[in-house]
């Protein structure tokens, strides 16, 4: 044998290894025992429910497969989201199949080591406690988040049993400025409802209303239903706070006013109004009343504060008297500083004067947040605790180790407590501190119902049964009560809390549609996921001393030296709920675009000052306690502020979320910057009783450089016409059109054009109603099993997600415009990236898809290369899904593996099984009924899909609309994409409310 | 390999996860897998070379019938009986995925029939300790392969085309090969659709 020959058989050996290895082992083929009636192995089931992953209460649809969760959807038929999810709800899968979940109760010893024993041990043990805590009339306390329904009241109940009352209704962000102004003002203390749709100017102090205030899911989509051109208008709407937020990049105009001075901000516009007599029906006797409350608000004196001058104070405040109806919202920094009170006060004043009570700001119907704690309760329970008052603590999904200012002392106080009992799904910060720890069931697997607004009732039901072997809380407090048996404690009789929750909704059925059988109206309210009134309408009038009370103390802050460090809950991570979510971790944060960290947003000449440069690691020291961060240059923050949004920085809170974790992954270097409420100042503030989100802070340099991890490139478009916009000027019919593209060329072609016989699937992207949510990206990984691949990964440039949301930045450097742009693959008919495949394994299909098969792929990546957008993404491992995320697959998209290149098919799985039911239908295919994931959860229905060889679908229309564009046209690459370009009102045209558009054509305009 | 427990049909869907760290360096990475192959290449050459004549067929079939925890036989209950394949398969005609009768779905006829044979005592041992069959899987696809029952059913096309002549095998094989070139010439035979994502995902 030569060596030639030897070479030969070695390759023939290596190949035939391969093919002895491929066949499989024996797999299993397991029937069921007694078939179950809901479930047709292969074809989904759907289950309607309510997301929990914020307090908003967001309807949800689960769609399970053979008894497993793998998505999550937007309930149409729920009046709060109607169908959308963002994209903390779109990760709730990733709570339930958390790795990180506990899966036994546990006992800490002597030792202060947590020691897994069974159910019965561990209710027998805490039975005995209750037992012995009754006897001696000892006080429980209850610590919950934002809860509402059968479950909230079964707690009241079982703490009266105990003898105790004493129950805190638990979040972060609990609004407390809202409703003390609003109790002074109107005598409602309560979150009313923000009429967006209807308004034509929206004014927003620090409200951060499409990231996470209150309902962003809803607000989202009245916001763009405000901004479309129908009827030839298009609603305007200028931020004004210190940082330029996700709503603010939204904004027509970013008003930068320092912290705290937003409320003397209103109260100048309210005294221009005043003054000039333009305000809407105020009586005569309230005028002079507001007129001598506002006086002393000059617009020298705001300007002075907050460097925004008197012209353009009077202009803003003209221009929000002649919005009919206009809309003033405070939130944010507004919200959670010094004089929140007085500024939500001078807020709803404004709303008062150009008569939007009752028009945009409604008193019906009222937001169940108002039944949160505030900080201030919490406050005081530490003191309790600290006293000795409390004697058993029982906590469930809450945090506040994690989210209370380390100077509260929450901590220490959890040491004065005898008995500290956590039922949650993970260990975190608090929970870590408990004596027993019982594993309780995640909402997906649940029982239970929501009241998010008064005469929402919405209905939760287990989408599966349980991954561990956790309990549902509801039945894990029957059977203490009952365990712990006393005279009173025998007054629970229910079974279950499904008898709990089903007699409450027995009550329910009683006042709402008593003529129907109870049966019947709960199968209905089950497969709608709730029942859904309508609520009356209530009268409310200004009270002019409490008026007087808020107004009491209202002036600028007054500047410190140092620098103002601004908290703000982050739109992957809310208030630190999110981060044990891979997806989360993975998804880039719209504004900076980074993954995976947390950071200190500082303007750049602050930067240049203080001798700081992007990635240095500062140590950040507030009166209270310091903490390290990495820097973020950004012109996103005014000067002399700083900002870092919460919800890193954990402790104990699971693989993900805390890199000293054992099995911590994604994170590369074992760092990650501390957490940001620990900086907090603790007093709550003065007129709410809310939590302060804003202290001075110094920074100092560490001298430490911190690897961020961007999917950033470049901020700036370089001339390419990736994200266009056009002025409502320009849309007007016979006015030129302008194109910021290369002249594109004739169409030239080496191939002979396709074919597509029966369809070409296209989409159409509004970005003038792109909020750059991100909700699209995690509907994408969830759909199509798109692993997550860690920060070291991410900064090499190797992130899997097929849609990204690009951010790029216009205009002057010290005050960019923003603008968002969904990036996915473009599905170009004459696509670079087919020619060069020398397997075929990419090509054109006859639908207009550009289709990826994945077993022919051999991984030269030319395709990758060749692809103008950039939306190829190549799979260098396999990646793993630790058990059980794996369980969340979707069976109907391949779970690829290294060498592989993968993009976007358009959920070529969701096309296919749409023809698939309009043939069994014998019928074609309804325009609309075939979404792809992205498009399917965007809050803002920016994103259409359909068939372009349909010229009726909505699809085909908008890519004949005057604001069409392709990306990257002039290569010819023919996209199946069009996006529609965004309204920028020109410099004078944001002060004009005026769009009279196209006329006739505006119904293209639609969206 | 972590095959999915609830998975009750044995798609693959429910996922395979892999151990190989995503987060290892690229450079030891590729030394691994270059000694990996070294020790398959020479240590291993005269097994390999064995696997490759006894793949090739020489040796024995290519179409193995393993035993099944039941000895049951489709010759008897398709052949002899002719009861039809979409009685206990029902879900064929409803979904991509035909799956197996539950053990209700054969206690069914067999509390009374036969419940004497031994193989038919092994089912009702089955179902007295509420245990489902652990049968073993014959016929599959690939993970990139979507296969739907339902419109195979639906465009009348008869099982044995597929499944082989179940009705005469009283354990079965797989006597057709379920390659894409088969799949592909039924599909121009019979004007069905070729694009690659009709059967890929």
């Amino acid at each position: 044998m030569n060596r030639r020959d030897f070479f030969k058989l070695l390759g023939f050996g290596g190949a035939a290894t391969l093919t002895g290895c491929s066949s499989q082992a024996p797999e299993g083929l397991i029937p069921y025992l007694v078939p179950v009636e809901e479930i047709i192995p292969g074809q989904a089931t759907w289950y309607a429910t309510i997301c929990r992953e914020c307090p908003a209460g967001c309807g949800m649809l689960v769609k399970t497969l053979e008894g497993r969760a793998v998505k999550v959807e937007g309930n149409p038929d729920h009046p709060v989201n109607r169908g959308r999810l963002c994209g903390r709800g779109q990760a709730a899968l990733q709570g339930l199949y958390n790795p990180d979940r506990i899966r036994q109760p546990l006992l800490k010893d002597a030792s202060g080591q947590f020691k897994p024993l069974s159910w019965h041990d561990a209710e027998g043990w805490l039975a005995v406690r209750l037992k012995e805590l009754r006897a001696h009339r000892q006080e429980i306390v209850w610590l919950t988040p934002h809860l509402t329904g059968a479950l909230d009241q079964l707690i009241d109940r079982w703490l009266r049993a105990f003898g105790s009352q004493r129950r805190l209704r638990y979040e972060p962000f609990a609004y407390e400025a809202i409703k003390a102004a609003n109790k002074l003002l109107f005598g409602l203390e309560a979150i009313p409802t923000y009429d967006l749709q209807s308004s034509q100017l929206i004014f927003s102090f620090g409200s951060d209303f499409l990231d996470t205030w209150i309902s962003p899911v809803m607000y989202s989509r009245e916001f763009a239903a405000m901004r479309t051109c129908e009827a030839g208008h298009m609603g305007r709407f200028i931020f004004i706070g210190p940082r330029r937020s996700l709503t603010a990049a939204n904004a027509d105009r970013w008003v930068s006013v320092s912290p705290g001075s937003e409320g003397i901000m209103a109260a100048g516009m309210v005294r221009v109004i005043i003054a000039e007599g333009i305000d809407r029906g105020v009586p005569k006797g309230e005028i002079e009343r507001i007129k001598d409350l506002v006086d002393r608000y000059t617009p020298h004196l705001i300007s002075q504060t907050t460097g925004v001058t008197p012209a353009d104070l009077e202009g803003l405040a003209r221009l929000f008297a002649k919005a009919d109806p206009g809309l003033a919202l405070s939130g944010g920094a507004a919200e959670s500083g010094r004089y929140a009170t007085a500024t939500v006060a001078a807020v709803n004043l404004l709303n008062y004067v150009t008569g939007n009570i009752g028009r945009t700001v409604r008193f019906s119907p009222l937001s169940s947040l108002n039944r949160l704690s505030s900080h201030r309760d919490l406050v005081a329970l530490i003191q309790a605790m600290n006293d000795g008052e409390i004697s058993a603590l029982f906590l469930s999904e809450v945090n506040p180790v994690f989210s209370l200012p380390r100077s509260a002392g929450f901590e220490q106080a959890l040491d004065k407590v005898p008995l500290v009992v956590s039922c949650g799904s993970f260990m975190d910060e608090t929970t870590a501190k408990a004596t027993l720890v019982l594993p309780t069931h995640t909402p997906l697997e649940s029982w239970g119902d929501d009241e998010s607004w008064e005469g929402l009732y919405g209905l939760m039901q287990p989408a599966m049964e349980p991954v561990f072997g956790t309990k549902p809380l509801g039945d894990l407090m029957l059977s203490l009560a009952k365990r712990s048996s006393n005279s009173r404690a025998a007054a629970f009789t229910e079974e279950s809390f499904y008898e709990v929750l089903r007699n409450r909704w027995r009550k329910l059925h009683q006042r709402v549609r008593p003529e129907t059988e109870f049966e019947t109206f709960w199968s209905e309210a089950l497969q709608r996921g709730g029942v859904f009134q309508e609520t009356h309408p209530r009268r409310i009038s200004l009270n002019l001393g409490g008026l007087a009370k808020a107004f009491q103390g209202l002036q600028a802050l007054a500047r410190p030296d140092n620098l103002t460090l601004l908290l703000y809950p982050s739109i992957n991570h809310f208030d630190g709920r999110g981060a044990n979510r891979p997806w989360l971790q993975e998804l880039p944060d719209p504004l900076t675009q980074l993954t995976w960290d947390s950071w200190l947003e500082i303007h750049p000449e602050d930067a240049q000052r203080l001798a700081i440069s992007e990635g240095d690691l500062l140590k950040v020291q507030s009166p209270y306690d310091e903490i390290e961060l990495p820097a973020h240059l950004s012109a996103g923050v005014r000067r002399g502020t700083v900002a870092a949004p919460v919800g890193q920085g954990h402790t104990a809170y699971g693989r993900y979320a805390d890199p000293h974790n054992p099995n911590a992954v994604g994170f590369g270097e074992k760092r990650r910057g501390g957490n940001p409420f620990a900086l907090l100042p603790f007093e709550p503030e003065a007129g709410s009783g809310g939590l302060l989100l804003s202290t001075p802070v110094t920074l100092t340099n560490t001298g430490v450089k911190y690897p961020l991890a961007s999917v950033s490139g470049s901020a700036r478009q370089h001339d390419r016409g990736i994200a266009q916009a056009i002025s409502p000027a320009q849309l007007r019919p016979g006015e030129p059109k302008p194109n910021t593209q290369h002249p594109t060329p004739e169409a030239r072609q080496m191939y002979p054009p396709h074919e597509h016989p029966v369809h070409r699937w296209g989409m159409a992207i509004d970005l003038n109603a792109c909020t750059g949510c991100s909700a699209c990206v995690v509907a994408c990984y969830a759909e199509n099993n798109i692993p997550v691949v860690g920060k070291e990964q991410v900064a090499m440039g190797r992130e899997m997600s097929w849609i990204r949301i690009e951010r790029f930045e216009e205009g002057p450097a010290d005050r960019p415009g923003t603008r968002f742009i969904p990036m996915l693959c473009q599905h170009c008919d004459n696509a670079p990236c087919e020619p060069v495949c020398p397997v075929y394994a990419t090509l054109h299909n006859s639908e207009g898809l550009n289709i990826q098969v994945y077993n022919r792929c051999v991984g030269t990546r030319y395709c990758s290369n060749n692809c103008p957008y950039k939306v190829r993404r190549f799979n260098w491992f396999t990646y793993p899904w630790p058990e059980p995320l794996h369980l969340q697959l979707n069976p109907d998209v391949t779970v690829r593996e290294s060498g592989v290149m993968e993009k976007c098919t358009f959920c070529v799985q969701r096309i296919t099984a749409g023809k698939a039911k309009a043939k069994d239908e014998g019928r074609p295919i309804r325009d609309g009924e075939i979404e792809p994931a992205c498009a399917q959860t965007c809050p803002t229905n920016a994103i259409v899909f359909g068939d372009l060889k349909d010229p009726t679908s909505a699809v085909s229309r908008l890519s004949h609309n005057p604001r069409r564009y392709r990306v990257l046209e002039h290569l010819n690459t023919q996209p199946a994409i069009t996006y529609l370009k965004k309204i920028i009102p020109a410099n004078g045209e944001v002060s004009s409310l005026e769009f009279r558009g196209t006329g006739s054509t505006h119904n293209e305009l639609n969206t | 390999m972590v095959h999915n427990t609830i998975d009750m049909c044995g798609r693959k869907g429910g996922g395979v996860c892999r151990t190989a760290s995503p987060f290892a360096q690229p450079d030891r990475h590729t030394a691994r897998l270059v000694s990996t192959f070294r020790i398959i290449a020479i240590i291993l050459l005269p097994l390999v070379i064995f696997i490759t004549i006894a793949e090739s067929g020489v040796f024995r079939s290519r179409n193995e019938a393993p035993g099944q925890p039941i000895d049951f036989s489709h010759k008897i209950h398709a052949g002899n009986y002719q009861i039809s394949c979409l009685y206990c398969h029902t879900n064929a005609r409803r979904s991509p995925v035909a799956g197996v009768p539950s053990v209700q779905r054969c206690m069914g006829c067999h509390t009374i029939t036969a419940a004497d044979r031994p193989e038919v005592r092994k089912l009702k041992g089955y179902w007295d300790r509420q245990e489902p069959i652990p049968w073993i899987k014959i016929f599959g696809q690939p993970d990139f392969v979507a296969f739907s029952h339902v419109a195979h059913v639906r465009a009348h096309v008869a099982c044995e085309e597929c499944h082989g002549p179940v009705e005469t095998m009283d354990r079965v094989h797989k006597a057709v090969d379920l390659t894409m070139d088969r799949c592909l010439g039924c599909h121009r035979d019979r004007q069905a659709s070729i694009d690659c994502v009709t059967c890929h995902k």
